[in-house]
């Protein structure tokens, strides 16, 4: 047992390195001034200045895209969590005719490219005005968002007991006031994760945002892509850009550990 | 006192706004696809029926582009499935250590894409970056990643294993964690080796976990836009266009009518995997 301990540690070296390799390099890059940038051999322990994220923070306008890209999110969490949390609900107490074939449909909708959906969404929304505005993009993250949000608290509703709910109507509660009094408080982690889930996918979200946004409306990561196209001088700032935009997912990881592996598979490894 | 049936009726806002969401374009979508439809010229707008794919059949740009998407589809998954499933075996172990290093294994995957991308940019610049000086030292040359066809492909390859390793990784953990512990208990007593209780055992009970995260993957990359975009916009030339940059730059031009077109396409290619995945889950049920 003792070899095999030790033939484990020494696997995992490897593994580790090729994970934390690349942002542990990008995160000391982001505090190194561009003399020490292009020493070779690469520096890893140097004196940190903070001069890269004065830069991005001062010099580009980061907090409005900082806040473009947080309202967005927030917008997309709130709808993708109201209209996700009424049709889980109605999911998780009902069964008609059809009603798994269409749980299984909104699975679906989630293989749908992408790409396929921001061309005509571009000509739409160009049709009627709304390029460049939050809602256009925020329309289209919650729909990114709710297929997960649904099959997920589908799941939570489902562990609430139906006694609880008979018992809140008996005592003259309403159907929406049962939903919002009784059944929400008991499954409020679920809505906890399915909310972190949606604002990741808006917050990481690229396409619709290269194609839809504009001066109004872009998104952090429409401008990390941007700062790419001339590399050298740039360095530096975008090592704290890239470090700035990663921290609140890196944050979230250890948040969700948990339910990971059932948002990835939706669902599919438990059948 | 409504019955519980009445419920019903919470699902209907969601449900249609999800599929009014998705449906809409793609029928937009198909609708447009038979016209010769320029961006610049709206007036201008004729009716090509399917004018627009049969050109795209006949383009050898968009030829090279789905050969490009299937290379990157093949290589990506098979590189993760490979060094998914090595970790996974890994972390089965029952080790308690494992535990926490786990949560690290699995951060790449919650990095933002075009992040993550424009980090391995930084890296393999041949340059400044930091990869081709530790090559160097191990006496690997000094590859141009992005600036050579084929490096620009294993460099895509590399990137998109980077942040989905962990995605294969912890579905077939998850999928092994399942597996019943007598069972291997049972082949030790009857001398099996490990060899043989993976053959034997392991793989069989797993394959459909397998099959699945290979299929939602293979999906995934088939589909893959940000990392393209970042790391090498589908060059040089168009060594590494896929189909959705392909898709992307025939947009750009505002040549709508085969972007729309190009789209079609990748649905119905989707469309098969996904159909695909499907018959996969049903017969294991």
């Amino acid at each position: 047992m003792r070899t095999r301990k030790l033939l484990t540690v020494l696997a995992l070296i490897p593994a580790l390195a090729w994970t934390l390799f690349p942002l542990l390099w990008i995160l000391t890059a982001s505090f190194k001034t561009e003399l020490s940038l292009y020493a070779k051999p690469p520096q890893w322990i140097f004196s940190p200045i903070l001069e890269n994220y004065k830069r991005v923070l001062f010099n580009i306008p980061f907090f409005e895209y900082l806040t473009n890209s947080l309202l967005i999110a927030t917008g997309t969490t709130l709808g993708s969590l109201v209209l996700g949390t009424l049709a889980a609900y109605g999911f998780s107490r009902t069964r008609f005719w059809g009603s798994q074939a269409l749980r299984f449909l909104i699975l679906v909708t989630r293989m749908v490219p992408r790409m396929t959906l921001v061309v005509p969404y571009y000509l739409m929304m160009l049709k009627i005005g709304m390029l460049d505005t939050y809602t256009g993009l925020i329309i289209a993250y919650i729909s990114f968002a709710m297929p997960f949000s649904i099959w997920l608290l589908i799941g939570f509703f489902d562990d609430v007991p139906l006694e609880v709910e008979e018992a809140a109507l008996v005592d003259g509660c309403t159907p929406v006031g049962t939903l919002v009094r009784v059944v929400i408080p008991i499954a409020a982690p679920g809505l906890a994760v399915a909310a972190i889930f949606a604002f990741l996918v808006s917050w990481n979200e690229f396409l619709f945002a290269l194609i839809l946004s504009g001066v109004h409306s872009k998104t952090l990561p429409v401008v990390i892509a941007g700062l790419t196209t001339d590399l050298g001088p740039l360095y530096g700032e975008m090592s704290a850009a890239a470090v700035m935009v990663m921290l609140p997912n890196v944050l979230m990881t250890l948040v969700l550990q948990r339910y990971v592996v059932k948002g990835l598979t939706l669902g599919a490894v438990k059948g | 006192m409504g019955s519980v049936q009445s419920r019903r009726w919470f699902l209907v806002p969601g449900v249609i706004f999800l599929l009014a969401i998705d449906m809409v374009p793609l029928v937009y979508s198909l609708w447009v696809s038979f016209y010769e439809w320029w961006l610049v010229r709206p007036r201008d707008i004729r009716f090509l029926g399917l004018g627009n794919y049969l050109m795209l059949a006949a383009d050898p740009a968009f030829r090279r582009s789905v050969l490009v998407t299937c290379t990157l589809t093949f290589g990506a998954v098979l590189a993760e499935f490979l060094a998914g499933l090595a970790l996974a075996l890994l972390f089965a172990q029952p080790f308690r250590f494992l535990r926490p290093v786990r949560a690290v294994i699995m951060m790449p995957l919650f990095v933002v894409p075009v992040v993550g991308a424009t980090m391995w940019r930084l890296i393999l610049h041949p340059e400044m970056g930091v990869l081709n000086f530790y090559l160097g030292l191990l006496g690997l040359g000094n590859p141009q990643w992005l600036a050579d066809s084929t490096m620009a492909m294993f460099a895509l390859i590399l990137v998109d294993a980077w942040r989905t390793i962990p995605f294969m990784f912890l579905v077939i953990l998850a999928g092994l964690e399942t597996l019943p512990a007598e069972l291997y208990e049972a082949a030790r007593v009857d001398g099996a080796s490990w060899l043989q209780a993976f053959r034997f055992i392991t793989v069989p009970l797993l394959a459909y976990i397998m099959l699945v995260a290979v299929l939602i993957r293979g999906m995934d990359v088939f589909r893959e836009f940000d990392i393209v975009f970042v790391l090498t916009g589908g060059g040089p030339g168009t060594a590494t266009e896929t189909i959705q940059m392909l898709n992307y730059r025939v947009f750009g031009l505002g040549h709508m009518g085969q972007a729309n077109a190009i789209g079609i396409i990748t649905l119905i290619l989707v469309a098969l995997m996904c159909y695909l995945l499907i018959r996969v889950v049903q017969r294991s049920r």
